[in-house]
């Protein structure tokens, strides 16, 4: 960050309570609050106008597929908020969490699949980790480049086909049970938001982080090993990357090492949106969660309204374009 | 260039050794010269086809470098442009869709030349981080070239074009490989004679100092993304024309395979060190591996673990990271010394 050590400095400096208050743009104040007032106005619209969505079954599927994506982006939180950008191999350990939680308790049994599935997050956390931590390389190319390794070596030794589960197996169990309307996986997403906001929030851990994210070199010099906060912000990524495999592959009960594309992209503009700056420092994963509903309330709005997939992922970019562009502009905003 | 600079004051070499040496340390290409031999070395014993079928090497290399090179400009100065991806798609079905074959390719350049001014927006005047916006933009862009080819490969009307392009011109080169060529001598002479383009260098090695001497910091972010998305829409259009179809999923095997060339070619993602040279050492490399690869029957999956590989190595030897690991190893031992005495 050589170049950007001038501005981090200052923004860093002036980026208290006081300077937001003073600033008269309303910017800063919509990239903390918009979220709120965006979920309730695009669920209200969707109640009202959208035929199909106020209903029992798609309410559900809604959840559904906004577990695994939630999931992830609560882990993924802890990496943006450290400044690291993202994780964009979480769509290689999520398909490698699901496959090896199928193709290996069919001859194991469970325990021993979540035992693997837990080596392979660990192989992520560290391999990630170490590159960005240690040798300082920038974590979207080394994330970019362990996706392909994971996706690669999951293709190789899969072979490219489809794992089923049993049908009357405890993942699946699992995978089908429902709280009233509420599928288990939607109770997993709150208990690993719960969880993650204790951690970010209340922990020696997660002070560190966000301190990381906000100024890097005063956490070194405070002492910090700051190598171990980078492998620890990706380990609980892969840790929620590879939660999130389990909750899909007992959703659909199948999986295959394409199953979670799009999930970097979904996470980050779930995180972004929540209002997490991808400047480090700032973010919460509660926020995150809302990002969440947002987002999967969108998609399921575009997909309810027959709007083709290229649109839904035109819909996404520009969200997230626009999202940071509102916290950039908050920023200078507030800095004056 | 000023660390180079101060090796220069500190040593004025006069032997001719000393003068090759001084030389050796100014340049970045290193990496890319020990790929590039091993990949040559091991290609030349296991499968010499490679070379025999020169033609299909030259085509591959110019795919991967076309889009390196315009992503040099942009690591030059310390950002980066991650939606060459589907710029090259978008600028691809945009000329398909066009029924004349010159105006198509005139409005794909001018469609990724718009994409770039879009990024440099983004980044020079909003500020946002470059990784992040043009993040954004490679989602956003896959989704128009979705939108625009309805989601299925798109045909050249005009087929018998597309075929004239893919024959060769001048001697055995095709009109992709020369104008690949073409396109590494302009931006070689841009960068390294153009006051414009040494400014680059400036902007990317410090970019407050580069305010301060009053270089226009903005305008060459500017015409940094706006090389790269030119250049990305030529190999749009050139990919287009020699598919005579073109793909709304094209770009993401490029993507990879271009930036690992610019990367292990010595261009410093921080910005402010590299050259255009090392980025055609490393496209040639990974050009021929990625056809010996093809030649040989290695499996896709096994290729782009390989491909991860070389990424995830040339981003991790960079010097500086080699810099930051030695010094973390060194203060622990300092730190222990200290603690003794």
């Amino acid at each position: 960050m050589a170049k950007e050590t001038f501005t981090e400095v200052i923004t860093v400096a002036n980026s208290g309570e006081a300077d937001v208050k003073k600033s008269r743009s309303a910017l800063p104040w919509i990239a903390d609050n918009g979220i709120f007032i965006f979920t309730a106005l695009l669920l209200l619209f969707a109640a009202l106008f959208v035929d199909g969505f106020a209903s029992l079954v798609n309410i559900t599927d809604v959840f559904h597929r906004a577990a695994p994506i939630g999931i992830v982006a609560a882990g993924m939180t802890f990496v943006v908020i450290s400044g690291n950008y993202l994780d964009l191999s979480v769509v290689a350990q999520v398909a490698t969490s699901a496959v090896i939680m199928l193709a290996v308790s069919n001859l194991y049994g469970v325990p021993i699949a979540m035992l693997a599935a837990l080596g392979a997050a660990v192989l992520y956390a560290l391999i990630n980790g170490i590159a960005v931590g240690y040798f300082k390389a920038n974590a979207v190319i080394v994330t970019l480049s362990t996706t392909y390794i994971g996706v690669g070596v999951l293709r190789f030794f899969s072979g490219g086909s489809i794992f089923f589960g049993p049908e009357d197996g405890p993942i699946r169990a699992f995978g089908t049970s429902k709280l009233g309307p509420i599928p288990y996986s939607a109770i997993v997403l709150i208990i690993v938001t719960l969880v993650l906001a204790f951690v970010l929030n209340r922990t020696n851990f997660g002070f560190v982080v966000r301190s990381f994210g906000s100024n890097e070199s005063a956490t070194r010099l405070g002492g910090v090993n700051t190598g171990l906060v980078i492998i620890g912000a990706f380990f609980v990524t892969a840790l929620a990357a590879m939660v999130a495999g389990w909750v899909l592959a007992a959703f659909s009960n199948t999986a295959v090492s394409s199953m979670s594309t799009g999930y970097d992209f979904q996470a980050l503009a779930a995180i972004i949106v929540g209002g997490t700056s991808v400047f480090g420092g700032k973010g919460s994963v509660l926020r995150t969660l809302l990002g969440v509903i947002f987002v999967s309330v969108l998609t399921n709005v575009l997909v309810l309204s027959n709007i083709s997939f290229g649109y839904q992922q035109l819909a996404l970019g520009v969200l997230i374009v626009v999202a940071v562009t509102v916290d950039a502009l908050s920023r200078k905003a507030g800095k004056r | 260039m000023s660390q180079n600079q101060t090796i220069q004051i500190g040593q004025r070499e006069t032997t001719l050794i000393g003068k090759l040496r001084l030389r050796l340390a100014r340049r970045t290409e290193g990496r890319a010269v020990v790929l590039l031999a091993v990949v040559l070395i091991v290609v030349s014993f296991t499968e010499p086809l490679v070379f025999t079928a020169y033609q299909v090497s030259l085509g591959r290399i110019a795919l991967i470098g076309l889009v390196a090179l315009g992503l040099t400009a942009v690591i030059l100065m310390g950002e980066l442009d991650l939606s060459v991806a589907s710029t090259l798609a978008v600028s691809g079905v945009v000329m398909a869709l066009i029924p004349d074959v010159r105006l198509g390719v005139v409005v794909a350049l001018g469609v990724g030349l718009l994409i770039g001014f879009i990024n440099g927006f983004f980044v020079a005047v909003v500020g946002i981080n470059s990784f992040i916006a043009t993040l954004g933009m490679l989602f956003a862009l896959r989704g128009l070239a979705f939108i625009l080819s309805d989601e299925a490969p798109v045909r050249i009307a005009d087929t018998d074009a597309g075929i004239a392009f893919g024959l060769a011109i001048i001697g055995p080169l095709t009109p992709r490989v020369l104008i690949f060529i073409l396109a590494f001598i302009l931006l070689q002479i841009f960068v390294s004679r153009v006051k414009a383009g040494r400014e680059f260098f400036a902007v990317g090695g410090n970019r407050q100092a580069a305010y301060d001497a009053g270089i226009p910091v903005k305008r060459r972010i500017f015409t940094g993304f706006m090389i790269s998305g030119f250049v990305a829409s030529l190999a749009g259009a050139i990919n287009t024309l020699e598919r005579t179809a073109a793909d709304p999923r094209a770009g993401l095997t490029v993507l990879l395979a271009s930036f690992a060339a610019a990367i292990i070619g010595g261009n410093y993602l921080k910005g402010g060190r590299g050259s255009i040279v090392g980025t055609l050492i490393g496209a040639t490399a990974l050009g021929v591996l990625q056809v010996a690869f093809t030649l040989s029957g290695v499996q896709v999956p096994v290729q782009e673990i390989f491909i991860g590989l070389i990424l995830l190595l040339a981003v991790t030897t960079d010097p500086a990271s080699l810099r930051a690991v030695v010094g973390g190893i060194r203060s622990v031992f300092q730190g222990r010394l200290k603690f003794q005495s």
